[in-house]
Parts: C-alpha cells; structure tokens; sequence
C-alpha cells in the first residue's frame, strides 16, 4: 500500500506536477505541495495552498485527489467551488429540487462539491466568513446539511487555496485559518521546469476521460436514485477509470486499500522524543508565566523571564487543533516514509506547515528574520525558523525534559517526590499540572 | 482522564558520565566552600561600617579568615580560582580588595604547596595586603600588579611580583624577601623589622626603616 | 572524489536530532585543515580523510568529522552573536585579536568535542588520537584524556592540564567566564604559536557563518554594546570576514571626522532591530453598501433584500434567501509613503555619536527604516551652526550608507538652523522628521518656519527644557506638527516607532 501511494507521488511529479523538491527528509527530496497534498488526502485533512495567481496551487490538489480517488479530472473541475463574495450556499451546498418543491415537496439535490470526497475550493479568501464557515463545518463533521436534509461523506479531503495578490485580500480570519490542518505554498518551479511545462500543456488530459465523466455526472445529477445505490454505481465508474489509471503504470488504491492505510496511520505512535518535543513546542506557543497562558489581547510583561523562548515572539495562543494536525500529518508521513514509529524529524517536518497559519508573530521577530535569505514564504519561513530553535532547545535538554515527564508520571501515582526543575516552560506546565503552581 | 504521562512510565533517563563532571564536581564543592567562608569573613567585618586597613583591623580580619578556612581541603588551583570569582560578581557580589587579600593571604599561609604561583594579569582587580605574614619555607609568586600593602608583616616568606606593587609595601615586615620587578609606591618598608625588600624599577617613597633592606634597582636605599 | 555514505549522514542527522544541514560534501582542500564549514555547507577534506583511514575506519572518522561541525551549530557557537560574545571576552583577557581569534576557535573546539564525547557517543577520541598533533593540538588532547578518560598517545603539559581541566565546558551559563580562564591559561603558548598559520586541527570558525546569521550578530552585539567605540572595536576585529560578506564595501576608515562603518553599522544594526513592520491598508471602505451574503429569510424581516433567483421564486421561511449587504471594500494599489526629510542636530549640547549612544542618531535611524522600507526616500539635514558652516545637506535618497554616513556625522558648536537650507529639500510630497535638543540660537525663526509649512512634521526633542516647551507652545496649533519628547535611551526607538507608524497608518 506504501508503494502505491509512492508511486502516485512519483507519477505526479514525473508526468504532471514539474516543481523543485523544497524538502528533504530521510535524505529524500520531496516538493512540499505535493507532499502535504498527497497526506492530506491520505488523512482526510485540510489543506491551504498559497501562492501566486498561475503556480498550480489547484492542480496540484486536482492530480492528487484524482488518482488517489480515480476521479476523473473533468468531474473534480465540476465540483470545485470558486471563490467570489456573491458565492451562495445553494451552489456550494445543495438547492431545493424545484420540481418537487412545486408539488409541495421538500427535497435537497445536493452539490457534487458536497458529494465528491474531493473538495476544492479555489480563492477562499475570497469567500464571505459565513461560506467559509459552511464549507469547514461541512469538511469537520463529514456531513453537509441544507434544510433539514442531511448528506454524509465517508471519505473526504478540503483544499482551498488563496492568492497572495495583495494582502488586502487575504481575508482569511485566524479563527478560520485555524482550522485548516497545514498551509502550503505552491512556488514557482525556476525557469527551467517553468520552460519544461510550457511544452507539456495537455498533460491534463491523461487525467480526463470523456465517457467516465459523462457517467459520473449523471450519477451525481440523478436525484431520483437513493442514495446507497447512487453511491454504489459511483463506485462502479471509479473503479473504471482506475483501470484506465493502472494502464499507465499506476497502482490505484480502492476504497478498502484506503480503510487500511488510514488505519495503519492510526496505529502509528510517536516515539518518546517525538512525544516530548511536541509538548515542548507547545509548551512555548501556550504558556505565560504571568497570566496563566498566551492571549492575543495581552502583552508580555517587562523583563519577564522568558524572554528567550517562542512565547515571548507571539501575540496569540496556539490552538488545540495545532497538535491533532501535527500528530495526524506526521503519523501518515513516518508511515508513508516507512518508518516504524513518529519520530522528531516527522513533527519537525509537518509542524511548520501546521503552525504557519496559526500563528501571529510579533513584529520585533519579524523584523529579525524577514530579511534572511529564503526560499519559503515569510509566514512558512518564521514557522520553520521557531520549530528549529524549538529543536535546539529541546536537544541541548532532552533527557532532562523525559525524565521531568517521566518524574511527573510517577509524582501522579502517589509518589512522594518532586517534580524536576527547570528553566523552559515545559517544566512549569508540569508543574501546574501536578497542581504545584 | 488518562494520565497525560503515561507514555513517560517506563522512561529512565540515561546519565553519560565524563571525568570531566567529577572534576568540576568537586571542584564546585571547594569553590563553594571557599566562597561561603568569605561571606562569613565579610560577614563579620561587615559590622565595622567602614572596612580601613589598620594595625587592629587587620590581625582581627586576618584571625577570622583564619578561621573561616579551618580544616577546608584545597589546591593552588583552587586559589587561583578565587581570584577569577572575584571578578564574577554573581558569585562574590562583595568583593572588598583589602578583605581578599587577606583572605587569599591566609589561604596561601595554610596550603600544604611551598610555592604558589598566582596570575593576576589581565584581570580586573587590585589586591591590597596580599603576602600578610607569608611564613618561612613559601614562596609565593604573583604575576601582574598588587595593590596597597603588600607583603605587610611577612614572616620568612619570600614574595616575588612580577609587576607593581603599591604603597606600604613590605611594611612591618619581620623577615623574608619580597621581589617586585617593577615599581613600588610610598611608605615601602614602613615600620619593618627585618628582612629584604629589592625593587628592580622605581620606590616612590621609602617608609621608616627599623631593620632590614630596601634595595632599588640593585643598589641598597635602605639602611 | 569521496563521496559521504548516505546512511552515515542519516544516522548522524538522527543523533543530532535533524539539524537543518545540507548534505555534507568532501572536497580537495589545500590547507590542513580537516573540516570547512562555510554557510552551513560542511566539507571533509580528502587528503585529510585519505591520511586518517590508514589508522582508522573510515567511517568511523567522517562520523566523528560530521558530530565536530554539526556541534558548532546545535551547541557552541550556534550563531554569530555566540561567536561574537566568546570572543569578546578572550579579547578582554588577551588583549590581541589573533590570539581571541584562536583562543575562542580552540574553546569551542573543546565545547562541542566534550559535547559530542559525552551526549552523542562520539569517534571523536580515536580522530584525536591518530591524527597529527602541533603542540597546542598536543595540550588539548593531554586536557581531553583527562576529561574524557581516553587514551589519546598524548603525555605531559600537567600543569596546563590540571588549570584546564576545571573549566566547565559544556555549561552554556558559564562559557564567558570560561573562556576567560580559558584564553588566561594558554595565553603564552598561543603567543608562542602566533606566526604559525592553521589556527584549529578542524580549521577556524569564521566561516561558519552565513550572511544573515552575521546580520543578527551585529544587531545583538549593537544592543547590548555599552557604546559605538565598544560595537566599532569588536567589530573592526572582523573587518576582513565583514568586507567578504559585503558589510563594510570597501571603505573601511576611522579617522578623525570620518564617519567609521563601524559606527554607522552600529546605528544602522540597533535602528534595523527595531524595524517597523507597518501594515498596508490596501482595502478602503468605498462608503457605499453592496449585497454580500445570504441568509434565510424570516416573517418579520422587510421583502426587499430578497434574492428571488436564491429563494427559487417561493416566499417561504427557512427557503427564501435575503441579501446581506456591507459596505464595500475598494482594492487599491500600494499606497505612497511620502520621502523623509530627516533634519538632525548635531551641535554641541547634542550627544557625540561616535563616542556614545546619541538618541538623536538612533531616533532619526529608526525613521529612516521606516521610510526606506517602504519605498520612499530619505534626505538628510544634519546642522550645528549652519551660518558658519556647520551643516551637512543630503539630498533625496535611497542608498542607505549615505543616509547613515550624514546621520552619524557631528559637528559640535553653536546651533543654528537656516530655513533656507531647507527650501533646498523642498519637494510636493515631502514629510520632516526633526530631532534635536531644541537649543537653537534662531529659535524663533525656526518657530516661524515651521508654523508656515504645511507638511507633516514629526519633532522630536532629546530631554525636558524650557526650550522645548517653547517649541511645543510655538507650533500647538498646527495640527500637522506632532511633538515627542525622549527623556531615557529605551524612549527613542519605542516612542518614535509608534508615533512614525502610527503616523504613516494615517496615510491610507
């Protein structure tokens, strides 16, 4: 199952997706765009991709989601939802069936974007809070709701991408970022690949299949069917295309297959440094000494103590989404890499990606880093550069903080000793835990 | 709620071990012991308002480093230690030069080594009364600059700075030989009542001689 | 060529916990040492690696090669300002910057070596132990047998050893002491050894650093220096390294009246710390108001915000949809921050800013960030008594050097500020940021000028006096001139940032 999925990644970025590897992990080289899309279709998560208006941020989620759903390309473009203010609920969503409703019947015909595990939204930002809450709750629950009929989802994914254009439109407002699992940039691939795709213009079409598309339109279309056999002829034409996939060498994963792998990532743990280095990380991102957490409405005091650490270069708390993220994304990429446990470079890896978006930087950190040579976009790039002296920090005291940890376990069974000192906030938050503070 | 450190249960952290740690151990352990003993000496001379060098301020300061370091195990090393802390106000937040110089004279009159070489060069300090009493069979050798007093009342020693020394020095000395390879400052020999004091540079003023010698430059000044 | 076994660096990147390094290369080297560490990009040296294979396991000593340089940037220096501060105080103690140099490159050699021998099990002893050893190389590896345990064919050096030996190394909070004692105890064999040429078995520690990492060095080092000659003489020690990466151009000077680069990089590295990160307001409120969302309609809401083609033609709570309309949101185009006219004073009752920190210059440093990051150009007025010829005009700019070359220039003498001068700047679109201690002799022709104008002033005043009261009573009216007053050193960058962006919010 591994191999298939690597080889939907190899395929992607050898026929359809030409961009620079901009990661290395295992002293392998991935494009992160692709990555993340490939896990977040894996996980079921949600992803933003950001970007300049013409980089693939929507084709990349389009490739992915197509061979790893075998959908056709032509039914996804059908389903994506674009995003404009005057977008309404009915295109996104599902509309009254007008014939049934003369008659005094109230029936949903549900949307494809609401019907398709694959769900794209392009320019997010551009979306009304009230739509984009619509399309979150949706993806969250995996169920859909319009009047007072309901659509369940067993199988789905979110990207939305947003232009960068101009900040102004960047309209995203953090509570509603938050709740994207990883944000993304799809860059641009240097004028040598750039050049290579000006001559590939029709890869599209490997994707496409006239006759499937037809079909699976009329599937979706077709109100009258209930809804199990609907589904289940559905999953007919997808099993169709899959074999047109397989005859270009691709290995598609059914439904089952796909079960498996999500269950397997489930099962995957983290391994005890991975374990401790994401509770130092958030350790950093949620404590305050003063008043009891971070808050985006209060300021650090002066000469507070400590300085040093992450909390001190952030205006706002991180959220609990931010560890189920992290713990979901690197779980599927130790099991994709192959590697038995999560390990310290699989949060290290994905936590970036996680934090990015969540995060509001106060301008005195910014102002230190924004000028630094990079290649990552700032938010991505400020992201990476706290997770690495997050990583420091948690080298240089490793055994120290497990052991605080384990010295924690065993003060909560009734053992009389005491917790273990130290500077790093981890250690207060075990101690506040413990009810010593 | 399940334990949020269950996962930690089994964990017992590995202790790597270097000789290294052992030797800063125990060297932390002398230091500590040879800073808490001059707290205490400052403690005591804290309860004269203004610490002045005088004849009685000096036996009582010197009896009570005396016995400050009763019974403490130390090295050259350790001394030589100290007079870095002095510099590290986090570690000695009073360091009074008078009071150190004591301090460090009564360390180098109580070690087992019978030379001691101490380097003050470089260093941002100004030792007065470093030399007190240095008894016969020590040889305390002292790279850099001294401040006031030096060598007052030493007894048999032989004291070599390889730098200045300043005013009163060898004052009130009993015997024993005090080398400065460069200049001194008034008063020098002040009060002494044997011994030698040899000046390779310039003696801005010699003090009142009883008995002993004052050279300058090789050439005797005094008698 | 060699090439690195993709397993062993995998292996050592775990035991480092992943650090963000690139692969390792090998490389021909002409020198001796084994390692270059240059922009994070580690290279073995071949001959190096050829010469030690024969006494032990290759492998064996890429790894240990690999554990040294990844050291220096998990554990000591870690970054430049590390660097810079290590240095610092072997300099205090050795008074010569090529014996600081060495001192703190064998310092952090035992740092991260004992790090690595401790925390990561490392071949560290066995590369010691074979390779070739100059006398220092000797010292270090009698001081290692002794804090390691290991036998490394080294005897003799007791006395050094036993002073060495109690230094603790890897205690971060303690390496400034450290190295103090450190560069006191070799001090006289590193004199010795001065006209030899390789500094470190492993090679020096210069190039560790990339450009950006030397950037945020100089901007720590800038603030918590006690003055410019403090920043410009630790500085200048690493003239050579600074001009290879760009920092100094070629015109590295510190005479008298000149304006050193060490000066201007200090004012230039604490006013950048400070750096304004303003928020564009592209989107403006149009005024007028536009459908932007539906929701359901109910009894009691008016029928006339309905979407008939939303509501399917039905009028039915629950199904019928409403617009909601909000005032729309015009996009514009990057909005003009306007040039800056910085005018300074540098008369005598002013601060040297050469001697010590002068507000004034970091004041009107921080303006000048603030205008040159967005786009706009700055010119510089700096005057004592300009009747005399005590001024320096600057005009219209963007090259920042200049900018900071007149900020930092001082004149001392009388104060006096000729208006004239500054129709000399006078453009259509001009804001002027002016600071000084208001002690003018023309005062009240200054007063005038500025009651005439109509551009925005921002005054800034160094200390209370009654002639700055004179001033803010002069110009209370004019509601295009704001006044701030700095009384202590943390007032200038946080008072004037907030003002100036503030301010420059105001212009969209």
């Amino acid at each position: 199952m591994r191999k298939s999925l690597k080889n939907i990644y190899d395929f992607i970025s050898d026929h359809l997706y030409f961009y620079r590897p901009d990661l290395e992990i295992n002293g392998e080289k991935y494009n992160s765009t692709l990555l993340f899309s490939l896990l977040t279709t894996v996980v079921q998560g949600k992803q933003l991709i950001v970007g300049e208006p013409g980089l693939g941020k929507t084709t990349s989620a389009e490739y992915i989601c197509s061979v790893f759903y075998q959908i056709p390309l032509g039914t996804i473009w059908l389903s994506e939802v674009a995003g404009h203010p005057e977008q309404t609920e009915e295109k996104i969503v599902g509309r009254p069936n007008l014939g049934l409703l003369n008659k005094g019947i109230e029936s949903v015909v549900w949307s494809n974007f609401v019907q398709l595990p694959v769900k794209i939204v392009d320019e997010i930002n551009r979306l009304p809070e009230t739509k984009q809450s619509i399309i979150l709750d949706g993806v969250d629950r995996g169920n859909w709701q319009y009047l007072n009929e309901m659509f369940t989802n067993d199988e789905y994914c979110l990207f939305a991408t947003a232009n960068y254009q101009d900040l102004g439109t960047f309209t995203i407002i953090p509570p509603m970022l938050d709740r994207f699992d990883v944000m993304v940039e799809s860059k641009h691939p240097g004028a040598n690949i750039s050049y290579l795709i000006a001559s590939f213009y029709k890869k599209d079409e490997l994707l496409r299949h006239e006759k499937y598309e037809r079909e699976l339109n009329k599937l979706l279309n077709d109100s009258k069917l209930s809804y199990e056999v609907k589904m289940e002829r559905i999953e007919k034409v997808y099993a169709n295309f899959s074999k047109h996939l397989e005859k270009m060498g691709l290995q598609p994963i059914s439904k089952q297959k796909r079960k498996a792998i999500r269950n397997k990532i489930e099962d995957m743990e983290l391994d005890l440094d991975a374990n401790a280095f994401l509770r130092t990380l958030i350790s950093e991102l949620s404590f305050c000494y003063k008043y009891g957490q971070k808050r985006a409405n209060e300021k650090c005091e002066e000469g507070c103590h400590f300085t040093g650490y992450l909390c001190h270069s952030i205006k706002n708390c991180i959220s609990n989404r931010f560890p189920i993220s992290v713990k979901l994304y690197a779980k599927a990429l130790a099991w994709f890499l192959g590697d038995k446990q999560v390990n310290v470079e699989h949060i290290k890896t994905v936590a970036p990606y996680a934090l990015s978006h969540r995060l509001q930087w106060r301008e005195e950190f910014i102002a230190i880093y924004e000028k630094e040579t990079r290649v990552d976009p700032l938010p991505i790039y400020l992201a990476k550069v706290a997770v690495d002296k997050v990583l420091e920090r948690y080298g240089e005291q490793r055994e120290s903080i497990k052991e605080a940890l384990a010295v924690a376990y065993d003060i909560s069974q009734g053992r009389q000793i005491a917790p273990l000192e130290g500077d790093h906030p981890i250690y207060w938050e075990i101690k506040r835990d413990l009810g010593g503070l | 709620m399940k334990n949020p450190f269950f996962e930690f249960k089994d964990f017992r952290p590995k202790k790597r071990e270097i000789p290294l740690d052992k030797i800063i151990a125990s060297k932390e352990k002398v230091m500590d012991a040879l800073i808490k003993a001059y707290d205490r000496l400052v403690e005591q001379e804290a309860k004269e308002l203004v610490w002045l060098v005088s004849y009685h301020s000096v036996i009582r300061a010197y009896a009570n480093a005396e016995k400050s370091i009763k019974d403490m195990q130390y090295g050259v090393e350790d001394i030589e230690e100290f007079l870095f802390e002095i510099e590290n106000p986090s570690r000695l937040p009073y360091p009074i030069m008078g009071l150190c110089g004591l301090y460090i004279s009564a360390l180098c009159n109580h070690i087992k080594e019978k030379e001691i070489v101490l380097d003050l060069q470089n260093k941002n300090i100004n030792l007065h009364l470093l030399g007190y009493r240095l008894p016969k069979g020590k040889r305390l050798i002292v790279y850099g600059d001294l401040g006031d007093f030096t060598g007052i009342g030493l007894n048999g020693g032989e004291l070599l700075v390889e730098g200045n020394a300043g005013n009163w020095t060898g004052a009130g000395m009993r015997m024993g030989k005090i080398v400065v390879k460069k200049n001194v400052g008034r008063r020098t020999g002040e009060d002494m009542v044997g011994g030698e004091i040899y000046v390779e540079g310039k003696i801005l003023g010699v003090g009142n001689v009883r008995y002993g010698r004052i050279y300058e430059k090789g050439g005797i000044v005094s008698p | 060529m060699k090439q690195i076994p993709k397993s062993t660096w995998i292996k050592i990147r775990k035991k480092h916990l992943f650090p963000p390094l690139p692969f390792p290369k090998v490389k021909k080297g002409q020198e001796r040492a084994a390692l270059e560490i240059k922009d994070k990009q580690i290279y073995i040296d071949e001959n190096f690696l050829s010469q030690i294979s024969k006494k032990m396991q290759e492998n064996d000593a890429i790894e240990a090669l690999l554990d040294h340089a990844i050291a220096h940037y998990t554990f000591c220096p870690w970054d430049f300002a590390t660097y810079l501060k290590l240095y610092a105080e072997a300099k205090k103690v050795s008074k010569n910057k090529d014996i600081a140099k060495r001192a703190t490159d064998y310092f952090m050699d035992v740092v991260v070596d004992t790090y690595c021998v401790k925390e990561k099990e490392s071949n560290i002893p066995s590369l010691y132990k074979y390779m070739e050893k100059g006398k220092i190389e000797q010292v270090m590896c009698a001081l290692y047998q002794k804090i390691w345990g290991k036998d490394l064919n080294v005897s003799g050096f007791d006395e050094l050893v036993r002073k060495l030996m109690r230094i603790p190394y890897i205690n971060k909070k303690r390496w400034k002491e450290g190295i103090r004692r450190f560069t006191h105890i070799l001090k006289p064999l590193l004199e010795e050894q001065i006209y030899q040429s390789a500094s470190s078995p492993f090679g020096d520690h210069r190039s560790l650093f990339s450009k950006d990492s030397i950037d945020k060095g100089l901007m720590e080092l800038a603030l918590s220096s006690s003055s410019p000659q403090a920043f410009g003489e630790l500085v200048n020690d690493f003239k050579e390294e600074l001009q290879e990466k760009g920092f100094f151009g070629n015109e590295v000077g510190r005479g008298r009246g000149q304006e050193s680069m060490a000066n201007i990089l200090y004012y230039m590295k604490l006013a950048q710390r400070y750096t304004l990160s303003l928020k564009k307001l592209p989107e403006k409120k149009s005024g007028s108001i536009y459908p932007h969302s539906h929701s359901p309609w109910e009894i009691e809401k008016p029928y006339q915000d309905i979407d008939i083609w939303t509501s399917f033609g039905k009028f039915l709570p629950g199904l019928t949809q409403v617009w909601n309309r909000r005032e729309g949101e015009i996009l514009y185009l990057e909005e003009k921050v306007p040039n800056c006219l910085i005018i300074i004073d540098s008369s005598g009752s002013m601060t040297d800013p050469r001697r010590n920190l002068s507000y004034a210059v970091l004041g009107a440093a921080c303006a000048c960030e603030a205008y040159l990051k967005h786009g706009s150009k700055v010119a510089v007025y700096n005057f004592s008594d300009a009747e005399v010829g005590g001024k320096y005009l600057l005009p219209f700019t963007q090259d920042r050097i200049a900018i900071y070359k007149s900020l930092c220039k001082y004149f001392g003498g009388g104060t006096y500020l000729r208006p004239t001068d500054i129709k000399f700047f006078e453009c259509d679109d001009m804001d002027i940021f002016f600071i000084t201690d208001m002690k003018i002799s023309n005062f009240s022709d200054v007063v005038s000028y500025f009651n005439n104008i109509e551009n925005r002033v921002t005054a800034v005043h160094i200390g209370e006096s009654i002639h700055s009261q004179r001033f803010a009573l002069s110009v209370s009216k004019k509601n295009n001139i704001s006044l701030y007053h700095v009384q202590k050193r943390e007032d200038i960058p946080k008072i004037v940032l907030g003002k100036v962006k503030e301010y420059l919010h105001q212009a969209f």
